[in-house]
């Protein structure tokens, strides 16, 4: 990958993250969305696809709920395709073992995402404030500006877990992967589907809908049986 | 005093500003600076460039919604506001209805778009990605979106309309029980796509499909432990680990 | 019947409730005891059309909720009991509503309060308020949401506010 490139992730880093909370939330900031998005941007949509599939089924049933942050899924998406993309010649790997491990090694640095956002936040105290004084004294023009300002605060967050993740992951994949591919390559697809599983796992246990292990159990049994007499 | 009437390019403003609601949001008032700057149009219009301090007070204060339900908290306010000025005393302030609706507003949101429609919407998606199309991810945007932008401005014009009505019509619709639905469908399509991909691996690794139900012990399973309060990095942590070192044993 | 939670919440039926507690503790009836709520119809009406229809909904007063929850009427209900402020929690305790623990949810922050955690503001007042409660063998804990590690709140006076 060259410079351009990194700055072209860089930049869907921080629209993507913008999407989350800040600026229009049409979901471009969803895992199934961005990580297609980054690997299309890097010339290999197929892989941000495969990335963008483990992590939205990982992450369907959480809600961001009042003032809770959840850990950053748009930038664990954006930084694993970054990862898979980059790394994969550099190792001599393709396919979904590299896809499996970038996403392993990026979804606990996720949590720096949190850190971030959090500081975005607090930041945005302060401009909260400048922004009603400004708004009392009746300067109405800074008082956009200063509610505007925020975008800068929250894009940079973005910018940050995505680099980060980028940063860290490169490392630990360069030195670690080496170990661990043999091991990925014969899991590798028991990998894949031990993710799906705690996906629909975690959305199973907390959604509300009384029946859904019922029915879910209904549909899986079904499915399979079609599938199996067919 | 003739009422005065908000014109529908001040509507367009606003459903365009309502994108914006959340660009400065705080700990501390979250969306106070967003809800002024939501409703600053109409409120330009209603007062002119001297905008009363009161007003400019109780419109900066601590607010939080549902985005989504940003642009009919913020119609029915400015009609609220304009009724007050022209000597109408509606049966609640604009001041009042916002802190009476915001919360639950945010509760049905919550419900319906980020629990009922986006995973609904994400696993067709993941259905269509499963078989290999790149036109996942446009079908969720498309999916989500429609009904996600077609509320923003039913809501604002709805919110202006019917005033404090406007929360009974919604009242009508039971989106609450809708959700439920949409939640439901959701658990019936996740069992259908982990079918669908066990069966796959099955039929890679040339087992019996079998083999596939297996999985079905494991995800009640962990759904019992995520019920539990385990996190789901915990639970990818611990597979992982576990393959990672029988693929090394064996 | 059983409170299988208590909380306060400032914000009463929003998001986090519905949504996080609701099916993590598998209530079947939200009971509202709020002296204020209880006389505001159009608030009812907010409240009672974000709640889907399996789930009771009570709105009263502290007086009124406290005799419902003494009655025979939600026998098998599991119950969410939301208060707004620590001083309702104090005052249903002595009107004999049992419940045993008492979560800190949202108490937002006001003039003369302090910010514990991002969403508990509170005064010396609502700290002697608790201690109250607490003093009648309450466990006080905070906890935002199911997924927040719950947090015994001398813990959380002790870190100090700001």
């Amino acid at each position: 990958m060259v410079v351009g490139d990194y700055l072209l992730a860089g930049l869907v880093a921080m629209l993507t993250g913008l999407d989350r909370v800040a600026l229009v939330q049409i979901m471009i900031s969803r895992p199934l969305v961005a990580a297609p998005l980054t690997g299309w941007v890097l010339g290999n949509p197929m892989v941000g696809m495969e990335v963008g599939m483990l992590l939205e089924l990982l992450w369907l049933g959480r809600l961001p709920v009042g003032a809770a942050i959840p850990p950053d899924d748009t930038q664990v998406a954006v930084g694993a395709t970054v990862l898979a993309v980059s790394m994969g010649h550099l190792l001599d790997l393709n396919g979904m073992p590299l896809v499996i491990l970038s996403v392993l090694i990026a979804i606990p640095l996720g949590k720096f995402g949190q850190v971030f956002d959090r500081l975005a936040r607090h930041v945005n105290d302060r401009l909260a404030v400048s922004g009603h004084n400004a708004l009392m004294t009746g300067s109405i023009d800074s008082f956009e500006r200063y509610h505007l300002f925020g975008l800068a605060s929250f894009a940079l967050a973005s910018l940050a877990t995505a680099v980060i993740i980028v940063l860290l992951g490169s490392f630990v994949l360069y030195f670690v992967a080496p170990l661990f591919i043999g091991a990925v390559r014969e899991a590798g697809l028991s990998l894949q589907y031990s993710l799906i599983l705690v996906g629909a796992a975690s959305l199973l246990g907390t959604i509300n809908v009384n029946r859904s292990i019922s029915l879910f159990c209904a549909a899986f049994t079904g499915t399979m049986l079609v599938l199996w007499l067919r | 005093m003739k009422e005065i009437r908000l014109s529908w390019l001040i509507f367009l403003r606003i459903y365009l500003r309502s994108f914006l609601l959340q660009a400065s949001w705080n700990f501390d008032k979250l969306q106070n600076l967003g809800f002024f700057y939501l409703i600053l149009p109409g409120l330009r219009h209603i007062y002119g460039e001297q905008i009363p301090v009161d007003v400019r007070q109780r419109h900066c204060d601590y607010f939080n919604t549902h985005p989504y339900f940003a642009p009919l908290v913020a119609g029915t306010t400015l009609r609220l506001e304009t009724l007050s000025i022209s000597g109408e005393e509606p049966a609640v302030d604009a001041e009042t209805y916002k802190n009476m609706v915001m919360a639950p507003l945010a509760a049905m949101g919550d419900a319906l778009f980020w629990g009922g429609i986006r995973p609904l919407a994400a696993l067709i998606g993941l259905l269509i990605a499963s078989q290999g199309s790149l036109w996942a991810p446009l079908v969720f945007l498309v999916l989500f979106n429609l009904p996600h932008l077609l509320f923003r401005g039913i809501g604002l014009v709805l919110g202006y309309v019917q005033e404090l009505r406007a929360i009974e019509t919604i009242q009508k619709c039971r989106l609450p029980d809708l959700a439920i639905r949409l939640k439901e469908s959701t658990t019936v399509l996740i069992g259908v796509l982990c079918a669908y991909l066990a069966f796959k691996g099955c039929e890679h690794q040339e087992l019996s499909a079998i083999w596939g139900f297996v999985q079905l012990p494991i995800v009640l399973l962990f759904a019992w432990l995520a019920h539990k309060g385990v996190t789901s990095l915990f639970l990818v942590l611990l597979t992982t680990s576990s393959l990672l070192l029988l693929a090394l044993l064996f | 019947m059983s409170i299988v939670l208590a909380r306060i919440d400032s914000r009463l039926v929003h998001g986090q409730v519905l949504e996080a507690w609701v099916p993590y503790v598998g209530a079947d009836c939200i009971v509202v005891a709020n002296d204020e709520v209880a006389v505001a119809s159009f608030q009812r009406m907010v409240m009672q059309a974000a709640i889907p229809s399996s789930i009771k909904l009570i709105i009263g007063t502290l007086e009124e909720t406290a005799c419902i929850l003494k009655s025979a009427e939600l026998l098998k209900k599991r119950v969410l009991l939301l208060f707004t402020s620590s001083d309702d929690a104090l005052k249903a305790r002595q009107l004999g509503v049992s419940y045993t623990k008492l979560n800190l949810g949202n108490m937002h922050s006001s003039a003369g309060k302090n910010r514990y955690t991002c969403t508990i503001a509170l005064d010396q007042q609502d700290i002697d308020t608790l201690q109250k409660v607490e003093d009648q063998g309450v466990t006080i804990v905070s906890q935002c949401v199911p997924a927040d590690r719950e947090q015994s709140w001398h813990k959380l006076i002790r870190s100090g506010g700001r």
